[in-house]
This record gives C-alpha cells, structure tokens and sequence, in this order.
C-alpha cells in the first residue's frame, strides 16, 4: 500500500464521536481520505460525528473540495460534519470550497432523457432538418434567379479548382470501385447464367444493370463519402469560424459565393464520372466473361452493345445530375446549419452523409418507379 | 519568497527567427507575474516556451528547481488557461474538469466528480455543470478553462490573454478570481497580457516584451512601470500610445 501523509482516528472521549485528522491532507490521497470518511460514516451511522482539523498540517484545494462535498452529502441525510480547531490557512481553504458559501450544495443532475422524449426528439430532428433542407431549396433558387439576373454576383472563379478536387482526383476511386462492382456483379451472373447455359446472357446482366442503376447509384455514392462529407466539413468549420457572418458582412450572398460553384461542379463532374464508372464496371463484366466463362472478347462487346441502347445510358445519366443536386444541396446546407465547434463539425459532417445517402436511395426509387409507367 | 520558476537566457524563435532573445526573469511563490507587450512581440510564443509547447533555441525554464516541464507519465506541474479556453467541444464542463482527475488521480469517480464540480462551484459556473462549451458565454468558457486548469491544485497556473474579448465587467470578475486564486490557494500565476486595466488590478511583478527590442525592456510592479519607467515605449504603452521609433 502506497504511504500517506495524512492519518485519521477517532477519539470516544467527547459527547460525539469525534474524527481525528493530522498531517498533510492533499488530493494525491484524496482517494484514501473518501474511502476512509465513508466507511467511518458507515460505522456511525446516526451518531453525530465532528472533524478534527487542528493537525492538519497543509490542506490543498482538492482535499478541501472532498471534505466539503462530504460534509454536504452529510447534511442531505439530515446530519453534519463540523469541522473544529482548523488553523486560519485550515480554515480560509475550507471556506474557499463551502459549497454553501457559493452556492447550493445539492447536486446539480442533468436533465435525464428518456426512450419516448429520444423518439420525439429524433422525429423533431428530422421534421426540422426536411425544413431546412427544403427552406435552403427555395432560398436556391432565388438565388439562382438573381444569380442569372446579375451573372457577376455568382463566384466562379474557384470552379476549376473545385472541379479538379471532386473530378479529377476522384477518378482512381471510381474507376477502382466501379470495376470491381462490375466484375462481382459479372462473377454472380456467370455462376448462375451458367447452370442454365445463359453464358451470352451475361453482358445483358451486367451492362444493364450497371449503366441504369449500379453505375449512377455508386458514383454519386462515392462523390458523397469523397466531396459531400468535404462540403459539410468545410462549410461547418467556416460557419463556427464565423466565416459565413464575415462574408454576409461583407455583401456576399454564401449561396452565390459558396453553395453554387459547388453545385455547379457537382452536375457537371457527376455524370462524367458516372460515364467512367459505366465503362468500368462494364469492363468488370468483361474480364469475368473472358476469364471465367471463356468467352470472346467481341462476344461480350457485341451483346453488350446490342443490349444497352442510349436510352439506358440516357436514363443513367439524367439520375446522375439529381444525384449532383441531391448530394450538394444536403451536404452544403447541412454544412451551413453547423453549430458549436469542432463537434458540431462532426455532426453535420455525419448528418450530411447520411441524409444524402438516403435522399440518393430515395430518388432512385422514384425514378425507377417513374421509368416503369413510362416504359423507359 | 521562494522562487517557483525560473527562465534563464532564453532565445526564442520559429526556426532560424529569433523573436525573443535573452530572456531572464524569476517568478517568485504565490506571485502574480505579467508578461507584457504589444502584438506579435512573442508573448503568447514565450507562454508556450515556458509550458513546454514549444523547444527553445537557447537558455532553459526551471520549475521549482526541478527542471524543464514533465510531458508525459508524470502529473503536470502546471494548469494552463489558453486563449481560446481550448475546452473539449463534445464533453461538458464538468466531464472538461474531471478529464485530469480521471486521468491523474485514484480518485472514485463519485469524488472525482465532487472535486471537478467543487472547482466549478469555486468559478461560479456549478449551475451549468452539465452544459457544453457552445452553450455558454465567452467568459463562462474562460473561467471554465481556469476551473479544468485547477483541477490538480498545481502550484502555478499559466494564463494566455485571460480577459482578452470579454467586456469589462467579466473582465472584472475574472480579475477577482485571479486574485482569489493567487490570495486565497497561494497559487503562482503566470500571465501574458496587454490588457491594461487587468495588469494593474492583478499584477505584482510584470516584464514587458518589446518587438523591436527582441527582449526584455523593462521589469518590476505595473504600478512603477506605469509611473516611474524613463524608457519612453513603456510609457507610451501605459498611456496608450504609439511608441517613438527607435533609430
């Protein structure tokens, strides 16, 4: 057992039971000093009890903090714990740490939540942020009226480099990701197409899937997790940073200054990006078709080409811009409603995926639904 | 008294730039000490010197002759209030006080809470113990990062700017809890300001750093600079104004 600086004993002699503390009391055996008031308290139990603190030789603020507090708990269960005989230092330490010179003694409790106050609060949250979401939809477009109005108002003049950061650098990955969505999506095909001898059946299976729904929806996935989660972020931390304040300040509307050229970057860079990953993931197929099933090259090539027409290719591409829309309006106005500091960063950030990722679900839903009555 | 800190020719820098250079003082038990100066002269760099944050190019910070400041597996010798109150977003006040006894003591965690929450009942913030950082004000966040920066009873506590941005009633009041700190828990207070109306409240000894000068210009009570210095740049400083050129 580690030593102590300090010892408490107990003396019987007097009308109470009194505690007997000596020597130096400081937080480094604070631990000590609970455990062993505790138990003595334990042991009285509705005695009355009294401190002895004229041989405390040194008491620091941590010591005194637990001393009070523990007189305090104490006077809860209706009894008390007088400190006598403190020397002026004792005592002006002691008198630093009453709680009931600052204050109220009783416990400050958090406010407690509960299963149903969590599902209301959830519901709020979300009716809220549909709110938001739908509020900043409608302040868009009058900025984008106003914008067109006063085409100099817009901020273009980052848009390449925006476009360099959410397009170009995030080729590799869709490439990567696509090809090899292709290329399982082609391997769970054959396995299956081949028990029936459907092998040329294969590039149908593939090429159609990819390019009216896999090839769109992991794209605009991918933009989501690489440029969305980077809007959020960024716009978060100039909102905490008051950024956004200097810039209204300042005359510049943070939708036209901001939210458009990221906009704008995302319908534009999305669908290229989608063409990429259709080709790749298409070339999945490919490699699986040659490599699994021996099939010619110009076998896959040809009944790919005469199973997926422009329209399919068309279909892809038009929920490809929703997408764009989808993924910057979210992520920019989730970014915007940012409030704290680095955590709330963290929050939107997470907000901002998740919304997005369902609104991309949501919306592919709608248009599938939408492409069936019309036949497309 | 006896002398708790110790700098000794200092030279501090960002790389080949010397900022500061030969830097001498001593911090004596249970004073309050000013570092002084107007912006950019390298107050806040010197403050992160002397915590250890930042190596410098020459001389040494001795703590109660105990040398240069622990950095991990022993307790710090020393609280530190930053400027900005570097509170942890995501956690509380009262979880923001607790971290370094949770960290640092065997405290249960029942005491440790009542000593963290003692600490906040101390900067009269124990009603919002359970808030977070963004839900209060400015100056309920500097106390708070006085409450967290006292949580180990350190001997010295180290503030950067710690009325700078608040108006001057909290101002105020944080003054009166600088002093109650350093009257009432005799604890040491380093602090680096250019608030005047803060140093002259609180101050015992102060130096005062000068950009040009790269150093030291003048040292002693803020009352003696203010009236008795012949060095014009610090009188022009006590008087608010622009300093002469030197040659």
């Amino acid at each position: 057992m580690a030593s102590r600086a300090f010892t408490l004993t107990t003396d019987e002699t007097g009308p109470r039971r009194r505690l007997v503390l000596t020597g130096a009391v400081t937080l480094a055996d604070g631990d000590v000093l609970w455990r062993e008031l505790r138990a003595q308290f334990a042991a009285s139990r509705d005695r009355e009890l009294e401190l002895d603190v004229a041989g405390v030789t040194r008491l620091d603020g941590g010591a005194a903090a637990l001393l009070s507090s523990l007189r305090a708990e104490r006077m809860r269960g209706g009894l008390d714990l007088p400190f006598v005989g403190a020397s002026a230092d004792t005592a002006r330490m002691l008198d630093l740490y009453d709680c009931a010179r600052t204050g109220s003694c009783d416990p400050v409790v958090p406010a407690r939540s509960t299963t149903l106050g969590d599902i209301g609060d959830f519901a709020n949250n979300a009716w809220r942020t549909t709110q938001a979401i739908l509020g900043f939809l409608g302040d868009l477009v009058t900025g984008l009226v106003q914008g067109i109005r006063r085409p100099r108002t817009v901020h273009l003049g980052e848009l390449g480099q925006l476009i360099e950061r959410a397009g170009t650098d995030g080729l590799p990955i869709v490439i990567l990701i696509n090809f090899l969505v292709g290329a399982i999506l082609g391997l769970q095909g054959a396995i299956q197409l081949h028990r029936f001898g459907g092998d040329q059946f294969l590039a149908n299976l593939v090429g159609l899937s990819i390019v009216r729904e896999l090839g769109p929806l992991m794209t605009a996935i991918l933009v989501t997790g690489r440029s969305g989660a980077a809007y959020a972020a960024e716009l978060g931390t100039m909102t905490v940073s008051e950024e956004i304040d200097a810039l209204r300040t300042l005359g510049q509307d943070p939708q036209r200054f901001l939210v458009f050229p990221r906009l704008l970057t995302l319908v534009l860079v999305l669908p290229v990006l989608t063409l990429v990953g259709n080709l790749l993931g298409s070339l999945g197929g490919l490699a699986i078709a040659v490599s699994y099933l021996d099939q010619p090259a110009v076998v896959y090539l040809q009944a790919l080409q005469a199973a997926v027409d422009l329209g399919d290719v068309g279909t892809g591409l038009l929920k490809s811009v929703f997408f764009a829309l989808a993924i910057g309006l979210v992520s920019c106005q989730r970014g915007l409603a940012t409030r704290g500091g680095a955590d709330g960063v963290g929050r939107s950030t997470t907000s901002a995926v998740v919304v997005v990722l369902f609104a991309l679900v949501a919306l592919d839903a709608v248009f599938a639904w939408v492409f069936s009555l019309l036949d497309w | 008294m006896a002398i708790v800190l110790q700098a000794r020719d200092l030279a501090i820098g960002h790389g080949s730039e010397v900022l500061l250079d030969e830097i001498s003082f001593d911090v004596q038990r249970g004073e309050v000490f000013a570092v002084l100066g107007g912006s950019g002269c390298g107050k806040s760099t010197l403050l992160r010197t002397l915590i250890g944050l930042q190596e410098p190019l020459a001389g040494r910070v001795h703590f109660r002759g105990i040398g240069p400041p622990a950095k991990a597996m022993t307790p710090p010798q020393f609280g530190v209030l930053f400027q900005s109150s570097a509170l942890l977003g995501s956690w509380t006040l009262l979880q923001n006080v607790e971290l370094p006894l949770r960290k640092w003591t065997a405290l249960p965690p029942d005491a440790a809470t009542a000593v963290a929450m003692a600490r906040l009942r101390l900067v009269g913030l124990d009603r919002f113990a359970h808030h977070l950082p963004a839900e209060v004000s400015g100056g309920m966040k500097k106390r708070a990062g006085i409450a967290r920066a006292l949580a180990l009873d350190p001997p010295i506590l180290f503030l950067d700017e710690p009325s700078a941005g608040l108006d001057p009633v909290t101002a105020s009041d944080l003054d009166e809890l600088i002093l109650t700190l350093a009257r009432g828990l005799g604890v040491t207070i380093v602090m680096v300001t250019h608030e005047l109306t803060s140093l002259q409240a609180v101050a015992d000894q102060c130096i005062m750093l000068d950009r040009e000068a790269r150093g030291v210009i003048a040292r002693g009570s803020p009352r003696d600079l203010a009236e008795r210095s012949a060095d014009l740049r610090v009188r022009a400083f006590f008087r608010r104004e622009r300093a002469p050129r030197t040659a």
